[in-house]
């Protein structure tokens, strides 16, 4: 299938929040609450259409456990964005957020677009961690965020779209040189119908919407 | 030749088999003659010779005794190598295995070589190499006769000695570069010395060779038991089975130099070790020449020896060619076998239930795997559970004094009461990574589905009692994939933690927080695919794949992710005999990486291309061929390849004095 833009994505965050629920919910539509665990990674993808241009999304779910953070590094490389994920009623996975975002700081392209989102929410019942905290946490570390459910699909589209958004326009606005073979250390490759340039105009590429691809 | 009378081999088991056989051969060799329907009438026998053999192991008890004829048939000349029929001093060695290595009717004009070796003492031997680019196993004439055997030959067809090596004799075709090319196979050490990285062992000076031969014979004599009760040592310093590592190498060379000769890229060029050696000046033209031969003629030869010029991949398409892969694994690999049975398996016991020939045991698991039924019984030998000299009522013993001592430890936790667990925060945490695990764990296998499966509950307790017994190491993620084959099959709580505590002793390094167990076999695999293909190897190092974390689930698990749960169970089963090496895993790995080389290269895979790629194999492989090439490449690595793996890599045991699971952060309780 054709795309404008390909944009690597890395799910990163502690075991057992919810990041391959999350991966499946997006691609497939669907809750899985029986599904193996994650050894190294997994992967999934799908097109998405913003500004009429099909955008195919290469999604990286990772293992949690800490165990394997040093292999869990190699993967950022390259990345465009990650979803930052904790388990709204597990304090423990929020208190860990900090040593994540210093290893995507870190091992990741200093333009990668981070989004933190707070899993679980439809356990409200349950909750340890505020939505104000979250927002909290996101606004000092300069992350966007949302609470969603892999559960109910509640901001799942969203959280993943918004993410996309937030990339294409940094293509917009130059913030990324798509013109060359350099795009892809950000994360981002061009194909088909892409327009090289920040300020490129529309072109004839159909859309392609809502479809899972692999 | 004579060597009976150069050095006595009568106290040989199998030298004296192959002599019996040989004494009644003459009649029978008469009635053959007349009666056989299998030559036509015009076939005429213009050679026989009986105790002619074929060593396919080291083993001395494995060698197939067997009669070459050659037979004139109108104006052609065909050569045949039959085994002897029941007279292996090997009973469990099947007349299929010995069918396998049977030569039918070969004519000489399918044959591009001969190549004899007349040790001074030991046994002269000849390998015979078709233009196809196969080449037979080394055939051993027990009572001499090599001499007589070409002369025969030359009788009957145009063979011409090699120019630069008198023990060469060309079939068929006798341009230059051929004979150039040919008498290279003497010269490992110098094709060696192309390649820097390489450590391939040199070809030994003939008063080397004599030495060994000599051990060789030695190490005949002394017999088959003793072997088995040696097979450690064996494996360390065995100068026999150096030589036959040896032997194996060369071999190697041997099918590939045909197979490149016969694919015409040396007609116009030579590019090997003595070519280069004698023309130093052309070397780079032609390998340039030899690039843009495989380019253009889509050819890709068999990449076994690093002594290739590194393929430039962003410039030449990579055909993938499996079929010249199955050909080295038909050479190397044994087919596989059907499970061990019950019977068979009762065969092994003695009246008291010991394991009289636990090597005999290994080897026939390593070939077939078991039966389902049986499992529950021999994986508890396998992983060291029960002891293989045990009696069954000293397994009885252990039974039930391990049950026991499995309860104490188990009671460890489950005597932690709430209050307590609100102050003992690493225990509720890993009691809440194991609960979250062990729901994630093979849940669409029937044994685990459905909501409060008992079994999963026994997943749950025998993981959290194992980060008990061994708390600097606790719960990794991972282990839950290794428990539930385990727990499967042995059904029993009690003797599935003690199996996995065993196999964990092995595997436990893989789980050390610093990954220094999957970090030293990722190494080691990389150093065995610089041996074993080094375009590869260049092909992952310009491409910044050289941490191989591609084969990382791989190996954490065993391959249990990459295979459907039964093939899971017959892989690690093999794995676990250690039969031919403690890492055959490792050969796992670069046996599925070569079938997939082509793809590799030629679609010019990315890190991160090659990572998906490799992840979506899952469910893809086929075992059977997979652990084939895996044995045939353990074999040609022979101990080079043992010794790129450093000490103490699992699989194999740690080494006593390093310190275990060495946890950064964990609190002293």
């Amino acid at each position: 299938m054709s795309y404008a833009y390909l944009f690597k994505y890395i799910i990163i965050g502690d075991t057992g929040v919810g990041k391959s629920c999350l991966l499946l919910q997006f691609t497939d539509k669907r809750f899985q609450p029986v599904h193996d665990l994650t050894i190294g990674v997994e992967f999934g993808a799908r097109m998405i259409t913003i500004d009429n241009k099909p955008i195919k999304l290469q999604i990286w779910d990772t293992a949690g456990q800490e165990s394997f953070r040093s292999i869990t590094r190699s993967y950022y490389r390259g990345a465009a964005g990650a979803l930052l994920v904790y388990d709204i009623t597990r304090r423990e996975t929020f208190n860990h957020l900090a040593s994540w975002l210093e290893d995507a700081r870190q091992h990741a392209n200093a333009n990668m677009t981070i989004m933190l989102i707070g899993n679980k929410c439809d356990l409200a019942h349950r909750r340890a961690v505020s939505t104000e905290e979250g927002e909290q946490f996101a606004k000092e570390h300069g992350l966007i965020f949302m609470e969603a459910s892999a559960k109910t699909a509640q901001n799942v589209e969203e959280a993943f779209i918004n993410t996309a958004g937030t990339i294409y326009k940094k293509i917009q606005d130059g913030v990324f040189d798509v013109s060359n073979e350099a795009s892809q250390s950000y994360g981002i490759k061009v194909g088909y119908g892409g327009i090289p340039g920040p300020s490129g105009g529309r072109d004839g590429s159909t859309s392609q919407g809502g479809g899972c691809c692999n | 030749m004579h060597e009976t009378d150069i050095h006595d081999l009568s106290d040989d088991a199998d030298y004296a088999a192959a002599s019996k056989q040989g004494s009644s051969s003459v009649t029978r060799s008469d009635s053959s003659k007349r009666s056989s329907s299998s030559e036509p009438e015009d076939a005429q026998i213009v050679y026989l010779k009986d105790n002619v053999s074929i060593h396919p192991t080291q083993y001395a008890t494995e060698r197939i005794g067997g009669r070459l004829k050659l037979i004139k048939q109108g104006s052609s000349l065909v050569m045949t190598w039959i085994p002897y029929k029941g007279q292996s001093s090997n009973p469990r060695l099947s007349e299929k295995d010995k069918n396998l290595y049977t030569i039918r009717a070969v004519p000489f004009s399918d044959i591009q070589s001969i190549r004899r070796h007349i040790p001074t003492i030991g046994w002269q031997y000849v390998i015979v190499v078709l233009s196809s680019g196969l080449a037979f196993p080394p055939l051993y004439f027990y009572s001499g006769g090599v001499r007589e055997f070409l002369a025969t030959i030359k009788q009957h067809v145009v063979i011409v000695r090699s120019s630069e090596d008198a023990n060469v004799f060309l079939v068929n075709n006798f341009q230059d570069p051929l004979q150039r090319t040919l008498s290279s196979l003497e010269l490992p050490r110098s094709l060696a010395n192309g390649t820097p990285s390489s450590s391939f062992r040199g070809s030994p000076s003939p008063s080397d060779n004599n030495n060994q031969e000599t051990q060789l014979d030695t190490v005949n004599t002394s017999g088959s038991g003793q072997q088995n009760n040696n097979r450690q040592r064996q494996k360390t310093q065995d100068p026999a089975r150096d030589l036959s590592i040896q032997v194996l190498e060369k071999f190697s060379l041997v099918t590939r130099f045909a197979r490149e000769t016969t694919s015409q890229l040396f007609r116009d060029s030579l590019v090997d070790g003595q070519g280069q050696s004698q023309s130093q000046s052309q070397g780079q033209g032609q390998n340039e020449r030899r690039r843009n031969n495989w380019a253009s003629k889509d050819h890709k030869p068999l990449e076994m020896a690093p002594i290739d010029a590194p393929i430039a991949p962003k410039d030449v398409p990579v055909p993938s060619d499996p079929l010249e892969f199955d050909k080295l694994s038909l050479v190397w690999g044994k087919p596989r076998q059907h499970p061990l049975g019950v019977e068979e398996w009762s065969n092994f016991l003695d009246y008291e239930g010991r394991i009289m020939d636990p090597d005999a045991l290994k080897k026939r698991i390593f070939y077939g795997g078991v039966e389902h039924n049986l499992r529950k019984e021999v994986w508890a030998f396998l992983l060291g559970y029960y002891s293989y000299d045990s009696t069954y009522a000293e397994r009885e013993y252990v039974v039930s004094v391990k049950t026991s001592e499995y309860m104490t430890i188990k009671n460890q936790w489950q005597s932690i009461s709430p209050e307590q667990a609100k102050r003992f925060t690493k225990f509720r945490e890993r009691k809440g990574l194991i609960e979250k695990d062990v729901v994630r764990t093979d849940r669409s296998l029937s044994f685990y589905e459905g909501d409060d499966n008992p079994n999963v509950r026994l997943l749950h307790d025998i993981l959290l009692t194992y980060s008990f017994y061994n708390f600097d190491l606790g719960y990794c993620q991972g282990m839950s994939d290794l428990l539930s084959p385990i727990l499967f099959i042995m059904k029993d709580e009690s003797e599935a933690f003690w199996c996995f505590v065993s196999l964990m002793e092995r595997l436990g390094p893989n789980f050390n927080r610093d990954q220094n167990g999957m970090h030293s076999q990722l190494f080691a695999l990389s150093k065995l695919v610089e041996l074993l293909d080094s375009p590869l190897h260049n092909y992952f190092k310009q491409n910044d794949c050289l941490n191989y974390f591609f084969c990382f689930r791989w190996i954490l698990i065993q391959f249990k992710r990459e295979f459907e749960y039964d093939k899971t169970l017959r892989l690690w089963e093999v794995l676990w005999t250690h039969y031919l090496s403690e890492h055959l895993h490792l050969y796992v790995c670069i046996a599925i990486l070569k079938r997939q080389r082509g793809k590799i290269m030629g679609e010019e895979m990315d890190f991160d291309t090659l990572l998906k790629f490799i992840n979506e194999l899952s469910g893809q492989i086929e075992l059977d061929p997979i652990l084939r090439d895996a044995e045939a490449l353990c074999v040609c690595a022979g101990e080079n390849g043992a010794g790129l793996i450093p000490p103490g890599t699992p699989p194999a045991l740690p080494i006593p004095e390093a310190s275990m699971y060495q946890q950064q952060d964990d609190e002293v309780l």
